[in-house]
């Protein structure tokens, strides 16, 4: 297989430019890259989900365009994806001949399909039990169920898309074995990951990807692991715009050997301590999906952690409830602020003052009868004060790009007085003006004295922003650096679990 | 969007809609070889033409403006009853039972009737609303089911407990215990005007007050609202037990102002009715109950349009259920990625100040 210039735009962006990149018979060819380094964009025109704007496929040598998924099927790729794609209501056994094509007549000759995946299953050490349902089985054997399913729909090229991300170690293990087995037949694997060790240990040959380019292709045993983080996060630390603080200032939360689901790697969180004072921005850097969401839901009261303690300034949280949060003065930007943050269809009057409506500013007799024009006055301020851009305070905050509802809910938690405020991903999706923005109001608020836990994904952005950096790796945290030069080297290795 | 189009379109969505489930009503009538014009002025007479009629038609659209708000309230937090009916049933049951056995007569019964209803709907209410916040259930299926339990249990109030000698149905309420009317010559009772107190209060505290404010929050996105610390089940429980008290203190009302006895058949259709119109309304307190009355006008008038014109009453029935369907089409499409695109590039043809 090879891909050849191929590049994809998005508007004005490019999600892929002139990549080029080869796999070969019987090889595990690793895709490295930070998120957004166009890794998924690159396997979803392979597998026909998109189509190149430029460059060229081909499959043993010979030019093909693959426009659709079932095309990429008959080709011979098969995707195993992160989440898996199975039904889970239906068998192991109706799962893999799901989509299946090459049977005459309308009935499936059961039997013989259920051999055939057997002696496959046998082939490849793949261990499955075809009459189990989904729901029943762990979900290291639904993994082999979804790489039995590409081999049996007749897959040479398979793409592993973070196929360790919800393995046990020693289900990881038995993966390797797989791998080692299927190349050894001939086939050949596109491995996706961020775990250096595991790259470090499967890949014949490691291609690097960094803001849609490749930066380079490099063989086994070329760099180490530290060598591999520097090419893949490849930047020089640019001084930051803002002033990095020393806060001496009391705690305003603590957390000490907080647990949450711990079993899971990617969506809980293992024995964290951390601690935010009043007046700096604490970052928690690393790739998305290791737990920061938790982190996040739980430093606001969403959910209760299932083992240590949460304190607010100083006293211990009974409660997990995001009311008794707010009202110790904690408050939240979301990670997902259409979901989480806005009422889309109410007006950004009304997003404004959601938890403030009983207050007797905005109405009499505490709630019972709201001063609508005090509110919308009230709006009207803020939306000068906060740069939101809109023709109507009136106009529901649904139709306001992201930019601007981001600014209406950094408004209504900042405007909120807190002690401490969660920021996740406080900037995703934003363009710079907005960026700068966001940034310049929470730097403002540490100086005023709030505590800031920023949660991002974006490197640049922790590095910018942070007094104090701490890393999160599979709901771990792996160390904590100065936000005076940080040893950047050293935190890009630790974000991959080094 | 700002306000003023945002309600404006609100309208434009369920007027097109009465109008093409007329032209479609018209189409039928020729067809049938009448006259459409003849026809629509008999509906509109039956309807609105004298005193008379409007007091019945009124009358006719009092329950449905409770079943109506019963059902809007409950969608606004978000959360869909369909038990109106249910709850609409045990009300008049309660209110009932306390007409003929408690031995109180007059405005004190009544008070007492009504208030029985309400608690008997309520109560009718907080069973698919616990059931959801403690146990995940669908409300919708269990309210559904409610309403086969409430109706089968009338049945029994009024085949053993309440009946009228050998007859299937109950005794009727003391003449003093029903509720007067309200002007002579036309039908209706203090049951609308109940009926519109609550319709006023609903919309005052949807909108006027911070609780409603908030149960308006959660019933547009709940996550948001666990976010910013509503209790979000709180609510939910609440506006299912309000709802439920709704439809039962129309149930009492309809017993003690129009129907006066138990009988099969009683407040037969009217949940769902309910849940139609405040669909069609928008799920705006006022405007679902002008609905409620649209809709009891045209049963009302198909059956002047019936006696005089010989086009039959069903034809009023298809009108009503294209209305029905119209509008859910319609709410539907305004909300098509496509359709926002085509309203953009009008907007832009026209040189507008979309930009």
């Amino acid at each position: 297989m090879r891909m050849e210039h191929i590049s994809k735009r998005f508007g004005d962006f490019y999600a892929n430019k002139d990549v080029s990149l080869d796999v070969r018979k019987g090889e595990v060819h690793t895709l490295l890259g930070e998120n957004g380094a166009g890794k998924s964009t690159l396997m979803n025109i392979l597998i026909g989900l998109y189509q190149p704007t430029e460059g060229k496929i081909f499959l043993k040598g010979r030019e093909v365009r693959i426009e659709s998924p079932s095309q990429a099927v008959k080709l011979g790729i098969g995707m195993v994806h992160q989440h898996f794609m199975l039904v889970e209501a239906m068998t192991v056994f109706d799962n893999i001949v799901l989509g299946d094509k090459n049977h005459k007549g309308i009935f499936i000759d059961k039997e013989a399909r259920k051999r055939e995946i057997l002696a496959l299953s046998e082939k490849y050490g793949l261990d499955v039990q075809p009459d189990r349902l989904i729901t029943e089985i762990s979900v290291g054997e639904q993994q082999r169920v979804e790489i039995l399913k590409a081999l049996y729909h007749g897959a040479e090229l398979l793409i592993l898309d973070e196929p360790s991300a919800a393995l046990t170690d020693i289900e990881v293990e038995g993966l390797f074995e797989i791998m080692n087995k299927l190349i050894s037949e001939g086939k050949s694997i596109i491995f996706i990951s961020h775990k250096m060790r595991e790259v470090l240990r499967i890949s014949d040959r490691i291609t690097i990807l960094r803001a849609g380019e490749v930066v380079t292709t490099v063989n086994r045993g070329e760099y180490d692991g530290q060598g591999l983080a520097n090419l893949m996060i490849g930047r020089e630390l640019s001084a930051s715009q803002y002033e990095k603080k020393d806060s001496q200032a009391e705690t305003v939360i603590e957390l000490r050997g907080a647990e949450f689901n711990k079993e899971s790697k990617h969506n809980g969180l293992n024995g964290v301590n951390l601690s935010v004072r009043k007046g700096e921005i604490v970052g928690i850097a690393g790739v998305d999906g290791n737990g920061q969401t938790q982190l996040a839901q739980l430093v606001t009261g969403v959910i209760r952690p299932d083992q240590g303690e949460v304190s607010l300034k100083n006293s211990k949280v009974a409660v997990f409830d995001p009311d008794n949060f707010i009202r110790e003065g904690v408050t939240h930007v979301p990670e997902d602020r259409n979901l989480q943050g806005l009422i889309g269809d109410m007006t950004i009057a009304d997003n404004l003052v959601l938890r403030t409506t009983d207050k007797a500013e905005f109405s009499s007799g505490g709630g019972l009868f709201l001063k609508k024009g005090r509110i919308r006055n009230y709006a009207r301020q803020m939306a000068k004060k906060y740069d939101i851009r809109c023709t109507s305070v009136e106009q529901d905050v649904r139709s306001l790009s992201g930019g601007n509802q981001q600014k209406v809910i950094l408004a209504r938690e900042l405007e909120a007085g807190p002690d401490l405020l969660v920021a996740a991903h406080p900037t995703r999706g934003l363009d710079i003006g907005a960026t700068r923005f966001v940034h310049d109001e929470m730097i403002q608020a540490r100086d005023s004295g709030v505590g800031i836990l920023l949660i991002s994904a974006d490197f640049d952005e922790i590095l910018e922003m942070s007094d104090r950096i701490l890393v999160i790796f599979e709901g771990q945290i792996m160390g904590e650096y100065s936000g005076k030069n940080p040893p950047i080297e050293e935190i890009s290795l630790a974000m991959t679990g080094k | 969007m700002n306000k003023l189009t945002k309600s404006l379109s609100s309208f434009v969505v369920p007027l097109i809609s009465i109008l093409l489930a007329f032209l479609v009503g018209m189409i039928i009538m020729v067809c049938m070889g009448k006259n459409p014009a003849d026809a629509l002025y008999f509906l509109g007479f039956g309807a609105f033409g004298n005193a008379a009629n409007f007091g019945t038609t009124l009358s006719k659209a009092t329950p449905l403006i409770f079943t109506s708000l019963c059902a809007c309230f409950a969608y606004r937090c978000g959360v869909f009853n369909l038990g109106g009916e249910g709850q609409f049933i045990m009300g008049s049951v309660a209110a009932c039972y306390v007409a003929l056995r408690s031995g109180i007569t007059g405005v004190p019964a009544m008070i007492l009737c009504l208030a029985a209803g309400m608690a008997a709907g309520g109560v009718w209410g907080l069973v698919p609303g616990v059931l959801k916040i403690t146990r995940g259930q669908n409300e919708m299926i269990i309210s559904i089911m409610l309403n086969y339990v409430a109706t089968l249990f009338m049945g029994v109030v009024y085949t053993n407990w309440l009946r009228d000698a050998s007859v299937p149905q109950t005794e009727a309420v003391p003449n003093e215990t029903k509720l007067p009317r309200v002007l002579t010559g036309m039908r209706f009772t203090y049951a609308l005007v109940i009926a519109i107190v609550v319709g006023l209060l609903i919309y005052y505290f949807l909108f006027w007050t911070s609780g409603g404010f908030k149960l308006r929050a959660v019933g547009i996105n709940m996550t948001a609202s666990r976010f910013n610390g509503f209790p979000v089940k709180r609510y939910i429980l609440t506006s299912f037990i309000v709802s439920g008290a709704i439809a039962g203190l129309g149930g009492a009302a309809e017993l003690l102002g129009t129907q006066f006895r138990l009988i099969n058949g009683f407040g037969a259709g009217y949940g769902f009715d309910g849940v139609a119109m405040a669909l069609i309304g928008q799920l705006h307190p006022i405007a679902t109950m002008v609905v409620a009355v649209f809709f009891a006008a045209l049963r009302t008038g198909s059956m002047t349009m019936q006696a005089g014109t010989g086009v039959p009453t069903s034809v009023s029935d298809i009108i009503q259920a294209l209305v029905i369907v119209f509008t859910v089409a319609g709410m539907a499409l305004t909300k098509l990625p496509q359709f926002e695109q085509l309203r953009y590039r009008l907007r832009s043809r026209k040189g507008g100040n979309a930009a």
